[in-house]
């Protein structure tokens, strides 16, 4: 059985469907990449398994028990949390206390207490100098490593990750890429994550899924996916359909 | 369910506060006191406590609300009710005026999913509310002329310590809200409710137990209030300016700090009492000049102004 799935998910806001009858599987342990153009849908796709929007219909699958319609705040406590693409952390709370909120409903409520679950985290994630600073002080990939270490505190098993690489530099960008395959291999989550920065995706994911308007147009590992005509169109427009990624 | 996350307060802390509490707990006994000050002072322990507790929603949650005197006159009315009906202890009248403000508070649940001044503007429409339905049901709060209240002389004078065992017990509490995983969500819900959602907390959840809990100490406030004047009346209990008062309080004295309410309400009583006496027309018209002046200068008030004399005082000691 996966670990988290979606059947015929579909969001529509007015006319518009955002979200359009999408299955997806994700499967214990995998870190699954969404790729697809601007607009596809895809931070609605995860607002729709967080629970922050319910679903025109369709359901998601945690464990194969039906989740959705769903608080948010419900999700984290049941093991499914994101991270949103414009960071936001509390901006008068120092890393410490912005990662302690995460911690203190972590799944399980892991044994300790709240402020050495949100130590552990921090300097899992490389922000253990920078454990009192406040959140304006931290550079962009600081602000992004804050992102993923509140998720992280909830002690998830399914991890969201909204665009955490776009906007670094390449050696931050190396940096987080590296963090992630340690938060799935050292901290047995699983991810799933939208990403444009494509040797990122194509590096790190098992498994890649393309979105174009709501709906999926092609699936699979990374290399099968690049060489998909229809994911050629979606990127490149129909005149490029005959070349190659 | 809650995860301890911090020690205790720091012990010069707790010493100080005790000391500051057996002094006040003395001074009747020790001094001559005239009974203009022991009431005075009665009045003052009374609207810290108040002021404490609306900072629970407004400081600490961020959701200002300006309808805090319906809770206060709920519980005044309960308790006046109990007093004038059973000859039970003043106290378990007031604790139950706490209770079934605590309770009635909770009717302001639809408001949950407003925030900032949207929240506030609902709460004045709830206030107000509050105060017609009180003053038209006669049969319970005597209508516009009110209800009047035995009451000893020994148990007014014995107020005053009563009083300031509700200002220690809620000074507590809101030091340990603040430093407990219960204020940290409170903080996280007030910069930004989604993400805290996004982290595992209900921000509905948290604003419901929040005002129920402020609601009932408003409740307790103003049961003990009716005890003190042994007289009570809707249009007074409900009124908006008394709502205004505790926003004003808090405001003054430091909106979301501990001992920025207690400052800030000693001050207020303090200035009113003065204001009242000497300038009646132009008081109003102080207050709203000494709160634009806050706003723009000092958001943190009373207390700001303090940490920022600290912080200079210190500079200086270590530059010499």
């Amino acid at each position: 059985m996966p670990l988290l799935a979606t059947r015929t998910l579909s969001k529509n806001f007015g006319g518009l469907k955002a979200v359009d009858g999408l299955d997806l599987v994700l499967e214990e342990g995998q870190i699954l990449g969404v790729i697809g153009p601007n607009g596809a849908g895809k931070t609605t796709l995860f607002s729709l398994i967080a629970g922050s929007i319910p679903p025109s219909s369709g359901e998601v699958l945690l464990d194969g028990t039906r989740v959705n319609g769903q608080q948010a705040y419900r999700m984290v406590r049941a093991g499914v949390v994101r991270t949103h693409q414009i960071v936001r952390p509390f901006p008068n709370l120092t890393v410490l206390e912005n990662v302690m909120v995460g911690a203190i409903h972590a799944r399980g409520r892991a044994t300790g207490a709240a402020r050495d679950r949100a130590e552990e985290v921090i300097g899992f994630v490389g922000l253990g100098d920078r454990t009192h600073s406040l959140p304006g002080t931290l550079t962009l990939a600081g602000r992004k490593r804050l992102e993923l270490a509140r998720a992280l505190a909830t002690a998830p098993r399914v991890l969201m990750l909204d665009e955490v690489i776009a906007g670094l530099n390449p050696s931050e960008a190396q940096g987080l890429a590296v963090l992630i395959r340690r938060i799935r291999d050292e901290r047995s989550v699983s991810v799933i994550m939208i990403e444009h920065v494509m040797p990122a995706v194509m590096s790190l994911s098992d498994r890649v899924l393309v979105l174009d308007q709501g709906r999926k147009i092609a699936e699979g590992t990374p290399l099968e996916v690049v060489n998909d005509p229809a994911v050629v169109v979606a990127y490149l427009g129909e005149n490029h359909g005959g070349a190659t990624a | 369910m809650m995860a301890r996350i911090r020690t205790l307060p720091h012990s010069r802390v707790v010493t100080a506060y005790l000391i500051a509490v057996a002094l006040l707990v003395a001074l009747p006994i020790l001094t001559n006191l005239s009974i203009y000050t022991h009431n005075l002072m009665t009045l003052t322990f009374l609207s810290v406590a108040g002021a404490l507790a609306w900072n629970w929603m407004g400081g600490f949650l961020g959701q200002v609300s300006f309808g805090h005197a319906a809770m206060f006159g709920v519980g005044g009315f309960v308790a006046a009710r109990i007093l004038l009906w059973a000859p039970v202890p003043a106290p378990l009248a007031w604790l139950a005026g706490g209770l079934v403000a605590g309770i009635f508070a909770l009717g302001a649940h639809p408001t949950l999913r407003l925030r900032g001044p949207y929240f506030s503007i609902a709460t004045i429409g709830l206030g107000e509310a509050a105060r017609l339905i009180f003053t038209y049901w006669e049969d319970f709060t005597g209508g516009s002329s009110g209800l009047s209240l035995p009451i000893d002389p020994d148990m007014k004078h014995c107020l005053y310590w009563w009083c300031l065992g509700l200002v220690v017990l809620v000074a507590a509490a809101s030091w340990f809200i603040r430093r407990s995983a219960l204020g940290l969500q409170l903080l996280a819900i007030k910069a930004d409710a989604d993400a805290a959602a996004d982290l595992g907390v209900s921000a509905t959840f948290y604003q419901d137990l929040m005002f129920c809990l402020s609601g009932a100490v408003m409740g307790l406030t103003g049961g003990m209030w009716a005890s003190y004047f042994s007289f009570i009346e809707p249009n007074d209990m409900f009124g908006f300016d008394r709502s205004i008062g505790f926003v004003l309080m808090a405001v003054i004295g430091g909106v979301g700090t501990v001992w920025g309410p207690i400052l800030g309400a000693v001050v207020f009583v303090l200035l009113r009492q003065y204001l009242l006496a000497s300038y009646p027309q132009l008081y109003l018209g102080l207050y709203g000049l000494l709160l634009i002046f806050i706003i723009l200068f000092e958001p943190l008030g009373l207390t700001g102004l303090l940490l920022r004399l600290w912080r200079r005082l210190r500079i200086s000691r270590l530059a010499a």
